[in-house]
């Protein structure tokens, strides 16, 4: 039977979100959290893998005592276990930081066969973490998967790549990052609910992990962010002088420079 | 008394939600004007998560959920689509509750498991041509003959009428004895002489396929009565209670998708130079739309506890089921006038939510029934003092 752990992360609903105009940040207080929604087409992967071959299946998140939440949904869906990663000398992290402590707590929870991660986050949308777990863990990671089916100690994925599909053979373990395009997330049975919202979680701090506080939280990310803004969409009305040719030229120069035209 | 969803009911409301928007939402329109049933891929996989099993017992295939969590399930599945709320809830509350609180062990074992999981779809009927509120009338008999009865008549105005496969049909074993000669029968759509009459063309509720029933001389064996044969009445009631409760959740759920929608709308709405929602015509109605709604939802709530709880909770029910339906028809009157025009055309669903509201005073006990069963319970109350 496979061993297989998928990485959630609760976000803010940046559907519902308020930013924060001058400082381009989410108000949290203001926001509900959900499951990272790429995370739940990698839990949804994970399910199905479950399905086909058989696995015990653990959702692992990091983040602050209520991220214990989406551990719930996560085995409302089908996870076996949650395990959640919180300690105050966690906050702050990077995706660096992050990585780091989500590996150490991987190599505690192993052996693994198969670790999945959502491609990315809405609230960063940095992307890193599977790359990163890769690093750490020395494991293969493979990304757009279109189909996958294991065989013996390997899995055979067919993965889309730009105008192509590939089909590849890749050892175990190996970590898979999962979009939304890669599949339709099922919805969860009222009776796993039931069932999920009552399984004991277990928790983790630093101390179950090792290493010391400069590895985690801030003073473990080398990234610092210097300014945050929002994206404004406005529109703007501008005639074009000359002749018709002169304007279809003009109009095809500008389409271009915005990258809307290519050839 | 604590007011707060607990973790499960708040991840049930989640998940009914995400999945009425994602696979109702799309449908309830289309339902309502064509008058058509949901297709039959997504009744299988309301079946699949447990939306037709809310509350069975999970070794039938159900979810074991309590009366909150049931409340939280219909109101979410109304928001989107009232018609697809109506067959869930009449399903689950007034043909499952009472087949797994009056059946048999043997009735139980036949029948709930096919019921919880979907892949048979039930209602319950009492009401008949002639016996609406004065539902002892009834005028479908049971014949005794040999191990069976022979049943005889017609009812009305039923709930999942044209999509159901199973039913429980109040018959009268001897009219003279009026409540006390009422008895429940199970009966399949299978059963020979089970004939579905007109679907109703109705002002709302239009994706249910309420119809017409008619029994000619239908044989169902002794093993299929509900309960005592001289107790029909007494369950029909205690049943009622329990779909009253599914019908305030109902209408709170309509009250609610109307609210939202005029909320919305107010918010981007500008007139005068300003967003309709600053204006106070607007604000207050807004204001007293939310209370309301509120308002209906802790009696729904406390009316869901009590029950969970195995305390009496039949005027509580009743008090619930006439609040939230006059919530909604307010809420909906006044929601439709703050779109103005545009809530009067059908590009919109604000005249759909006026339109399903609307038979929620009705239904399962009409206002002035559930004003009777409160006035009792307080004549009861005082008359012993």
């Amino acid at each position: 039977m496979l061993s297989i752990i998928v990485c959630v992360k609760q976000v803010p609903d940046t559907q519902k979100a308020v930013f924060d105009p001058k400082t381009g940040a989410i108000d949290r207080s203001a926001t509900g959290n959900i499951m990272n929604p790429d995370d739940r087409h990698a839990l949804e992967m994970a399910l199905a893998l479950k399905d086909a071959h058989g696995a015990t299946l653990c959702a692992l998140t990091m983040g602050p005592p209520h991220a214990d939440e989406v551990l719930y949904e996560a085995c409302a869906l089908g996870a076996d276990r949650g395990v959640l990663l919180s300690d105050p000398r966690f906050a702050g992290a990077d995706s660096l930081a992050t990585s780091r402590a989500l590996a150490r707590a991987i190599e505690r929870l192993g052996p693994f066969d198969i670790i999945v991660t959502g491609r990315e986050a809405i609230d960063g949308n940095t992307g890193h973490v599977a790359y990163q777990l890769s690093e750490f863990l020395d494991a293969p990671l493979v990304s757009q998967i279109h189909r996958i089916r294991i065989d013996g100690a390997h899995a055979i994925i067919e993965r889309q790549y730009g105008h192509e599909y590939q089909t590849i053979r890749c050892p175990l373990p190996a970590l898979l990052s999962v979009g939304s395009r890669d599949n339709r997330v099922r919805h969860p049975r009222l009776a796993d609910i039931a069932a999920g919202a009552v399984q004991p979680i277990r928790r983790m701090t630093m101390d179950d992990i090792g290493g010391s506080e400069s590895d985690y939280g801030a003073s473990g990310s080398p990234t610092i962010v210097i300014g945050a803004e929002l994206f404004s969409h406005t529109r703007g009305r501008e005639a074009l002088p000359g002749g018709t040719a002169e304007k279809v030229e003009a109009l095809v120069h500008r389409l271009k420079k915005h990258n809307i035209l290519r050839y | 008394m604590d007011m707060a969803l607990d973790r499960t009911q708040l991840m049930v409301q989640r998940a009914v939600r995400a999945f009425a928007r994602e696979t109702l939402e799309e449908w309830a329109n289309v339902l309502d004007r064509e008058s058509r049933p949901l297709p039959a891929e997504i009744v299988a996989e309301m079946g699949r998560i447990n939306l037709w099993g809310i509350q069975a017992p999970v070794r039938y295939g159900g979810a074991e959920l309590d009366t909150v969590s049931y409340a939280i399930a219909i109101e979410e599945i109304s928001r989107v689509s009232a018609a697809v709320g109506l067959g869930v809830t009449v399903h689950n509350s007034v043909c499952l509750a009472p087949l797994l609180k009056f059946g048999t062990p043997d009735q139980i074992e036949r029948f709930v498991p096919d019921l919880a999981s979907g892949r048979k779809i039930g209602g319950f009927t009492v009401t008949e041509p002639q016996a609406g509120s004065d539902a002892a009338s009834i005028q479908t008999t049971a014949a005794p003959d040999g191990d069976s009865f022979i049943i005889n008549g017609q009812k009305a105005f039923v709930t999942n009428g044209g999509v159901g496969d199973l039913f429980l049909v109040a018959a009268t074993l001897d009219p003279a004895k009026k409540a006390r000669g009422i008895a429940i029968f199970i009966i399949e759509k299978s059963m020979p002489g089970f004939q579905v009459g007109k679907i109703e063309d109705m002002m709302g509720m239009r994706g249910n396929m309420v119809s017409e029933l008619f029994f000619n001389n239908v044989r169902v064996p002794k093993d299929n009565i509900l309960g005592r044969p001289d107790e029909g009445f007494r369950i029909s009631m205690q049943t009622l209670d329990i779909g009253r409760i599914g019908i305030a959740a109902q209408a709170l759920g309509i009250g609610e998708a109307a609210f939202a929608a005029a909320a919305t709308y107010a918010a981007e709405r500008t007139q005068f130079g300003k967003p309709i929602g600053t204006f106070q015509a607007v604000s207050f109605k807004l204001a007293e739309m939310k209370t309301r709604l509120d308002a209906a939802r802790l009696l729904v709530c406390r009316a869901a506890c009590l029950k969970d709880r195995g305390l009496p909770f039949s005027t509580e029910a009743a008090m619930c089921k006439a609040y939230a339906s006059d919530a909604a028809m307010r809420v909906c009157r006044e929601a439709l006038q703050v779109f103005g025009g545009y809530g009067y055309v059908k590009d919109l669903p604000v005249e759909r939510f006026f339109r399903d509201a609307k038979i929620t005073e009705i239904y399962e006990g009409t206002s002035e029934v559930m004003n009777i069963i409160i006035g009792n319970a307080i004549m009861k109350e005082f008359g012993r003092m």
